[in-house]
């Protein structure tokens, strides 16, 4: 297992430093991608043993700066992570073979092939790692390498921006996580996880407390909860599509991987109920707002970045859920509660990551990201189409897709609340069922609008008419992602005896044999009686029910006949303009909870001269307000920019002032030296 | 030839003395070239000590490093500044941040200030060149001065060397010498620093017309 391992190690490295050496532009996005490639099958190959193997693997290799081991250990829980990155990065590789070919000319192709290794390399030692300074190093590593590929089209003026305040958030973030670190530190008297696992002397009550929240925010500023998550919709739309598709897909994943490794493998033990419940209106929120905002983008990277905020949101809703049952002692049910979590976040990788690749293919046929640019597309990009829309039915939680047997598992998870000792928890487990609920639905309106606008009706632009098929190598990573988001659908028999494997050490109890029913093929939260759904059945019945209803047409709905006609538009000839456009689409949701949108409508009109029954022009502006942003960024940075503006003076631009400073402080410093 | 530790650490204090008065004359003199020529002059007696201290001693790696800085600041580093002077057609320093005067007294007080810190470390020390030390950090302190008391470009850079300068008799009062590959590795990097100067300058020339580095202040945003 070590040397699959080391062709992993060698071939990131590789693919790090060869694509440099090339002077073809097309050798060198080549090199990176092949050497991505190899590594990421080494990649698969490790997570699959390692989620198999009977014992942790370790490897450790000393170094010379003191507390610091280049620690490495691979139980399933890492292994589970490392094979949804890997199965990612395969599949984004891949597609970076078509898809850079649009930067070529404009950015250096090797850069970014080189980044896109290293920012791969950097996940799997994030979860790889198991010493903490190697783990702050490696985290660190992944943040910039990130930071790079956002702003790869730096010439554009929104991304640079959108790099610097992913920067910023991201090291506001870490130094949580630094925090995090520190305190497991002081108790344990070592860096290496094993010793924060089993710390000298116990961490008091207080300082569990303060590792909880500084976990919480350090890490959830990765993840992208609320009101932690603002960078999401200005970062990952700005990066290169292959790239979006490993942040939101994997990178934002690592953050579950940390926080669970923190909560259940390091505090371990009992939990406050009210930690749990902390993560579970996290959960919530993240899952109902950010599904809200995504309803009302017209960017279709935008909106898949904000899916990611609700998708995070399901994952901690499960998660949370888990930490509740743990505090009460119903292991089976906190069991069930992170395996679903963990499923969720196997699930969200595919078919996000597909989403977004899907999302590139658009963007590199039509070159905008506007979806009211969009139109038509299915017939001139089938390929792509079947794609976007299995992914869109997987994030939608449709059977029989993977996106709703982990949605459903979540789902059992909090009815199970009626379990639960505290009439205050029995209340609120429920009503966040009803919110997953809600935005469930408006998961599949979102998606019913980001298809049927994208791809079905006339093309609205000049850009939609003149869109072609992407290249195969595209249509073969997205192919890949899309038949993971239905084969993890259908094979729940497989994958939750490999979850189980997680879940067992953490909890204490293994719950394959109550989850699994009927050999395998029905899925059961504990009970069959409760509640049991068998998803491969589900997926038979759907076909089975379609062919009937064939059938039944074939039998009684008398002689086929084709006729070609143009659609019948009252007379006149249809023209895109009489289209719905993805604004008005979800005006009707926009109104509904304009409470929470706050939107401002502007609508100028000008009449003809002669009469004011005639408009001349009419001008439509609508906007909602970013609450988060303007409510509690802006006051902060606001506070910072005033004392920066103060220290201002010392900055004078004078190159002799600073050489007094310098001068007068050695004095001094000489002085005290006497 | 004999020559007796006492007379020789006189022999070292007299010529770092030289070194120190070029200092005090670096400080007075307005004129550009003349600058540079004294900057020259300093590094000549500079490799005057170091030759006598490695006479002394007998530690023949300060010869090496005494030719290389005759080669570099007597010779290269004079002679491109006098081109970049030439070119600029800047003869003087007009407008000084601290007049010649002020200036000298101030330099005064560092060579005190110098002394002064250096008194307690000087008694412990039992080579031959351990009155140099003081002396060593007085023409740091002055030429970081001369940095700070001056406006164009030129004599800041002659400020930089001179500090430099102070920095090599330092090292071989305190330990005659650095270890040569050190030497070599500080070498290049003055004659690097000279040379990226040299076009700084032109470029400020070109840009504000003029190599006065407070131009540079528009640059703050």
């Amino acid at each position: 297992m070590l040397n699959v391992l080391w062709v992993l190690l060698i071939g990131y490295a590789a693919g790090m430093v060869l694509p440099l050496y090339p002077r073809q532009l097309n050798t060198q996005s080549l090199t990176a991608s092949i050497c991505a490639i190899v590594a990421t099958c080494a990649g698969i190959a490790l997570g699959l043993l390692g989620l198999i193997a009977p014992e942790p693997v370790t490897l450790s290799i000393a170094s010379t700066v003191p507390l610091l081991t280049f620690a490495i250990r691979l139980d399933p829980l890492a292994a589970l992570f490392v094979f949804t990155i890997s199965l990612v990065g395969l599949a984004a590789a891949i597609y970076a073979v078509g898809y850079v070919r649009h930067f070529q000319g404009r950015v250096s192709v090797a850069a970014l092939g080189a980044l896109f290794n290293g920012f791969l390399l950097s996940m799997t030692l994030v979860v790889l790692a198991d010493n903490g300074l190697f783990f702050l190093m490696v985290w660190e590593l992944m943040s910039l390498a990130s930071y790079f590929l956002v702003v790869t089209e730096h010439e554009k003026a929104d991304v640079r921006p959108a790099g610097f305040f992913y920067l910023v958030m991201t090291h506001v973030g870490t130094a949580f996580v630094v925090l995090t670190y520190l305190i497991l530190f002081q108790s344990a008297g070592s860096f290496s996880f094993d010793a924060f696992r089993h710390p000298e002397q116990a961490l008091p009550e207080g300082m569990r407390t303060l590792v909880f929240l500084a976990a919480l925010i350090g890490f959830g500023t990765k993840a992208g909860i609320v009101p932690l998550h603002v960078w999401l919709p200005y970062a990952h739309p700005a990066a290169p599509s292959h790239v979006s598709a490993l942040m939101s897909g994997v990178m934002i994943k690592t953050a579950i991987y940390a926080l669970i490794r923190v909560y259940f493998d390091f505090l371990g033990g009992q939990f406050p109920w009210w930690w749990g419940f902390v993560v579970l209106l996290a959960g919530t929120l993240s899952a109902i707002l950010g599904v809200m905002y995504a309803l009302m983008e017209h960017d279709l990277k935008r909106l898949l970045a904000f899916h990611s905020v609700e998708n995070i949101g399901i994952i901690l809703l499960g998660i949370g859920a888990g930490m509740i049952f743990h505090t009460y002692g119903l292991n089976e049910f906190a069991a069930l509660g992170l395996l679903a979590g963990l499923y969720h976040t196997i699930n969200h990788a595919m078919f996000k990551a597909l989403l977004f690749l899907g999302a590139g293919s658009l963007l590199y046929a039509t070159h905008t990201r506007n979806m009211e640019e969009y139109g038509g597309l299915l017939r001139r990009m089938p390929w792509t189409g079947l794609f976007f829309l299995i992914g869109a039915v997987s994030i939608s939680a449709l059977p029989p897709t993977n996106g709703f047997v982990s949605e459903w598992l979540v789902f059992q998870t909090l009815f199970l609340s009626f379990q639960l000792p505290a009439l205050f928890l029995k209340l609120m487990l429920p009503i966040a069922a009803a919110l997953l609920a809600l935005t469930g639905v408006l998961a599949l309106a979102c998606f019913a609008k980001a298809f049927g606008i994208s791809f079905l009706a006339l093309p609205r632009s000049a850009h939609a008419r003149h869109a072609e098929e992407v290249p195969v190598a595209m249509r073969i990573g997205m192919g890949i992602l899309a038949l993971l988001c239905v084969g993890l659908g259908l094979a729940p028999m497989i994958v939750v005896p490999l979850l189980d494997r997680i879940t067992a050490p953490l909890t204490g109890v293994s719950i394959t044999d109550k989850v699994l029913a009927l050999d395998g093929w029905a899925v059961a939260p504990g009970d069959v009686q409760f509640s049991s759904i068998s998803p491969p059945m589900l997926a038979a019945m759907l076909i089975l029910g379609g062919l009937l209803g064939l059938l039944l047409a074939f039998l009684f709905g008398g002689r086929l006949m084709t006729r070609s006609y143009k659609t019948w538009g009252c007379g006149i000839n249809l023209s895109p303009r009489m289209e719905y456009t993805a604004t008005g689409f979800v005006q009707p949701i926009k109104r509904v909870f304009s409470t929470i949108y706050q939107p401002t409508i502007k609508l100028e009109t000008e009449f003809l001269q002669k009469s004011r029954y005639f408009a001349k022009q009419r001008k439509f502006e609508f906007h909602i307000e970013p609450v988060f942003e303007k409510y509690l960024y802006d006051p902060v940075i606001h506070i910072f920019m005033r004392i920066a503006d103060r220290l201002r003076i010392l900055q004078a631009g004078s190159l002799h002032l600073y050489l007094a400073y310098i001068f007068v402080t050695l004095v001094i410093l000489l002085l005290f030296a006497v | 030839m004999q020559i007796s530790p006492h007379t020789g650490s006189q022999l070292v204090d007299l010529c770092s003395a030289l070194l120190l008065l070029t200092c005090f004359a670096i400080v007075a003199q307005r004129r550009l070239s003349a600058c540079v020529d004294l900057f020259a002059l300093q590094s000549a007696f500079l490799v005057l000590t170091a030759a006598v201290v490695a006479f002394l001693t007998g530690n023949h790696h300060i010869y090496i490093a005494a030719a290389l800085t005759g080669v570099i600041k007597v010779v290269i580093i004079p002679r491109v500044l006098k081109k970049v002077i030439e070119r600029l057609n800047v003869k003087r320093e007009l407008v000084m941040n601290v007049n010649v005067p002020a200036g000298l007294l101030i330099c005064g007080a560092l060579v005190m200030l110098a002394f002064f810190i250096t008194q307690p470390i000087i008694p412990l020390g039992f080579l031959l060149t351990r009155d140099s030390l003081a002396i060593a950090l007085a023409i740091v302190l002055i030429g970081f001065f001369t940095m700070i008391a001056r406006q164009k470009a030129v004599t800041q850079l002659v400020g930089f060397l001179v500090m430099e300068n102070g920095l090599f008799l330092g090292a071989t009062a305190a330990t005659y010498g650095m270890p040569l590959i050190v030497e070599l590795g500080v070498f290049f990097d003055v004659l690097i620093a000279a040379l990226i100067a040299g076009i700084y300058t032109n470029r400020l020339q070109d840009a504000f017309d003029n190599v006065d580095t407070n131009h540079l202040t528009v640059l703050k945003e």
